[in-house]
């Protein structure tokens, strides 16, 4: 059925380009397909079946939202990094998401493949699949509101457009809950570790800053560039206040402290001297749900004073091994 | 050695065509969709004869949408780098000349980061892009490189060496100060990739167009092939047999260039082939450019299909870029055969 489905949308793909109607109509093989036209986020124009049930995804920020959304059972494949939840890793898999195999996904017969442009997912790929007539909506979150935007597109998208509503308005009252506790707080100034050697950071434009905003904390470094590559001198410049990593690089915020500390170029930052080395939870570069509790997390260890006496509440979005509170240890080794 | 006749060029020929027609098949029938043979051999002749729509849909897209486009185009590129490396390495006497040896690689890099930069997305000016930044090195190569007037081999090699290295610290420079996910698709470029797709959707014209210019540029190169055969046991004996030499370097020279810029500007720097293929055809049919040159573009061929089969296959569903491949294959095949011809 999902065969002859894709065929017929194969077939109207020529047609419906000509016509100015923004709705086309199949008959073929007595049966009807109804195929509507959407402007993707990144204002590509693609023609999407009205019941959508078998999706491809190619980013693990869009297998991430659509378990959140509940419409796993549509989820006919993912790719080898999509790794949350656990239960991503056990769909079909299409391949790495720079380079998928399009007969992979082809193969999987989806009446729509959802990527993530400009991130995870190289334009050729989605230009690619266009032309092989499959269904592919480009998705472009930017920033968290970005996000929220894509989760609701994705949503109705799959027939679930209240599922969506419901699930942004979730996130939305947790951003604002956090908003407002973190108000007339100063940002706090961080440097955001993508990668240690070489040392590298985030630029201006990137997710990962608009996240950072929302956690109360801005990064020490101006660039344009998204990801830009930077001499310890100047850190050691910059003085930031905080030196933020993702839980890829060493595990938990204590071992990735004794770490530094015993490199010479690093421990003499003042950051580290007084022990300001948080680890946070690599979703904070995801836009999905996810995001938020990374978020959460961020601002629980940047402003611990914003939050009297709910140090438990926040314990329930993260792994233990990333709880350990720096700030004390490494004052104790400081003196 | 038995004296080189048409007749035994063409024998070779063919014997290396079917070889070239048996790796397409088994390339045709490689891939994660799984379709069988008889199910390939249907929608081919269905699809040959108009019938489209007969053939489920899928099999349409695996089959004509998808690997035989990469097959052709990995004919293509095979074909040209092969015989621009045959080529490069009679021109400047030297067996380690490759295609990219005098920076056409390059340059047709640094166009395609330019455009990839000032005008991403839009279809066909990558290709473009690339192509006038190989024009304008072989341009600029040539002139930094004669010597009294002529092509000199080693002032050639010498200036197409420092042009390369000053257009890829440029690239270098280029990738860590500018910035936007465009660039990424760079890292497949500069490792050679078959999977990016044709600036149209008209993939048989577009075929037919770089197939056109492949046959122009080696055509030329072949018609050149007896008279660099005397070239090649010495330019003053060539002079005296009657042989305008500085015509044909200049001939070998921008043909062998256009070469390497066609296929860069579709796939990006496929490494080894260029180099390697030439090499195992002279160990195995002898020196004589006239048997080469045909070899060598057949050889390229299959070598390129082979090693995008691996690719597009070992690690699937993930896909591997085709330099990668050739590049972890064609040394060791290299050496064996090395090796072998030593004993």
């Amino acid at each position: 059925m999902f065969i002859s489905a894709v065929a017929a949308i194969g077939a109207v793909l020529p047609m419906a380009a000509t016509l100015s109607a923004s709705t086309a109509r199949v008959h073929k093989a007595s049966q009807i397909v109804t195929v509507k036209q959407v402007t993707d986020e990144t204002g590509r124009a693609v023609l999407v079946p009205f019941k959508v049930n078998r999706i491809v995804s190619l980013a693990p920020n869009i297998t991430e939202t659509i378990y959140a959304l509940g419409l796993e059972s549509k989820l006919a494949g993912d790719t080898d990094y999509c790794d949350t939840p656990a239960a991503a890793k056990l769909k079909p898999h299409v391949g790495s998401m720079l380079n998928p195999s399009l007969e992979a996904i082809v193969a999987l017969h989806p009446d729509l493949v959802l990527a993530a442009a400009n991130s995870a997912n190289r334009r050729e790929t989605v230009d690619a699949l266009a032309r092989l007539g499959v269904a592919v909506y480009a998705t472009d979150s930017r920033t968290v509101r970005g996000m929220f935007e894509s989760i609701t597109h994705i949503s109705s998208l799959a027939g679930a457009a209240q599922q969506g509503t419901a699930l942004v308005a979730r996130l939305q009252a947790r951003i604002d809950a956090l908003q407002t506790r973190l108000a007339e707080r100063p940002l706090v100034h961080v440097l955001f570790v993508v990668w240690e050697d070489p040392l590298i950071t985030i630029g201006q434009n990137t997710f990962i800053a608009d996240a950072l905003r929302w956690s109360g904390a801005e990064s020490v470094v101006i660039a344009k560039q998204d990801w830009p590559q930077l001499a310890l001198e100047e850190v050691v410049r910059l003085e930031p206040e905080y030196i933020v990593f993702t839980g890829s690089h060493s595990g938990s915020s204590a071992a990735q402290m004794s770490d530094l500390r015993s490199r010479p170029m690093w421990k003499g930052l003042r950051a580290v001297e007084l022990g300001h080395v948080v680890n946070i939870s690599e979703e904070i570069d995801r836009p999905a749900p996810g995001l938020i509790d990374a978020i959460e997390e961020l601002a629980h260890k940047l402003h611990p004073d914003a939050f009297p006496g709910e140090n438990t509440s926040a314990m329930n979005h993260a792994p233990a091994d990333i709880r350990i509170d720096v700030g004390e240890e490494g004052k104790s080794c400081a003196h | 050695m038995r004296p080189l006749t048409p007749r035994r060029i063409a024998g070779i020929c063919g014997v290396l065509f079917a070889l070239l027609f048996v790796v397409v098949v088994i390339s045709l029938r490689m891939g994660t969709y799984p379709i069988s043979v008889s199910e390939i051999v249907m929608t081919l002749f269905r699809g040959a004869f108009g019938h489209r729509d007969e053939i489920p849909s899928e099999f349409w897209l695996v089959v004509f949408g998808l690997r035989l486009p990469r097959i052709a185009l990995g004919i293509l590129v095979g074909a040209a780098l092969s015989v621009a490396g045959a080529g490069f390495q009679a021109l400047l006497r030297n067996p380690l000349a490759d295609p990219y040896v005098l920076g056409v690689s390059s340059g047709a890099a640094l166009g395609a980061i330019l455009s990839l930069t000032f005008a991403p997305h839009v279809p066909g000016v990558i290709q473009l892009a690339a192509f006038i930044g190989a024009a304008a090195t072989i341009a600029s190569v040539y002139f930094l490189g004669r010597r009294g007037g002529q092509l000199d081999s080693a002032t050639l090699l010498l200036a197409g060496i420092v042009a390369a290295s000053f257009l890829s610290a440029m690239i270098m420079f280029l990738m860590t100060t500018l910035s936007g996910h465009e660039l990424r698709g760079m890292a497949f470029w500069l490792m050679g990739d078959l999977s990016t797709p044709p600036p149209t959707p008209n993939v048989l014209e577009w075929l037919l167009f770089l197939f056109g210019v492949f046959a122009v540029a080696a055509g030329m190169i072949y018609a050149t092939t007896s008279d660099l055969n005397l070239i090649l046991t010495g330019e003053e004996e060539a002079r005296h047999l009657g042989v305008n030499v500085r015509r044909v370097k200049l001939v070998v020279y921008i043909s062998a260039s256009v070469l390497t810029g066609l296929a860069v500007s579709v796939s990006g720097s496929i490494g080894y082939v260029g180099l390697l293929v030439p090499h195992v055809m002279r160990m195995i049919f002898g020196t004589d450019y006239r048997l080469l040159i045909p070899t060598s573009a057949i050889g390229g061929a299959i070598a390129i299909v082979l090693a995008d089969t691996l690719a597009r296959t070992v690690v699937a569903p993930t896909e591997l870029p085709v330099g990668a491949m050739t590049a972890l294959a064609g040394a060791p095949v290299f050496i064996y055969l090395m090796r072998r011809r030593v004993r």
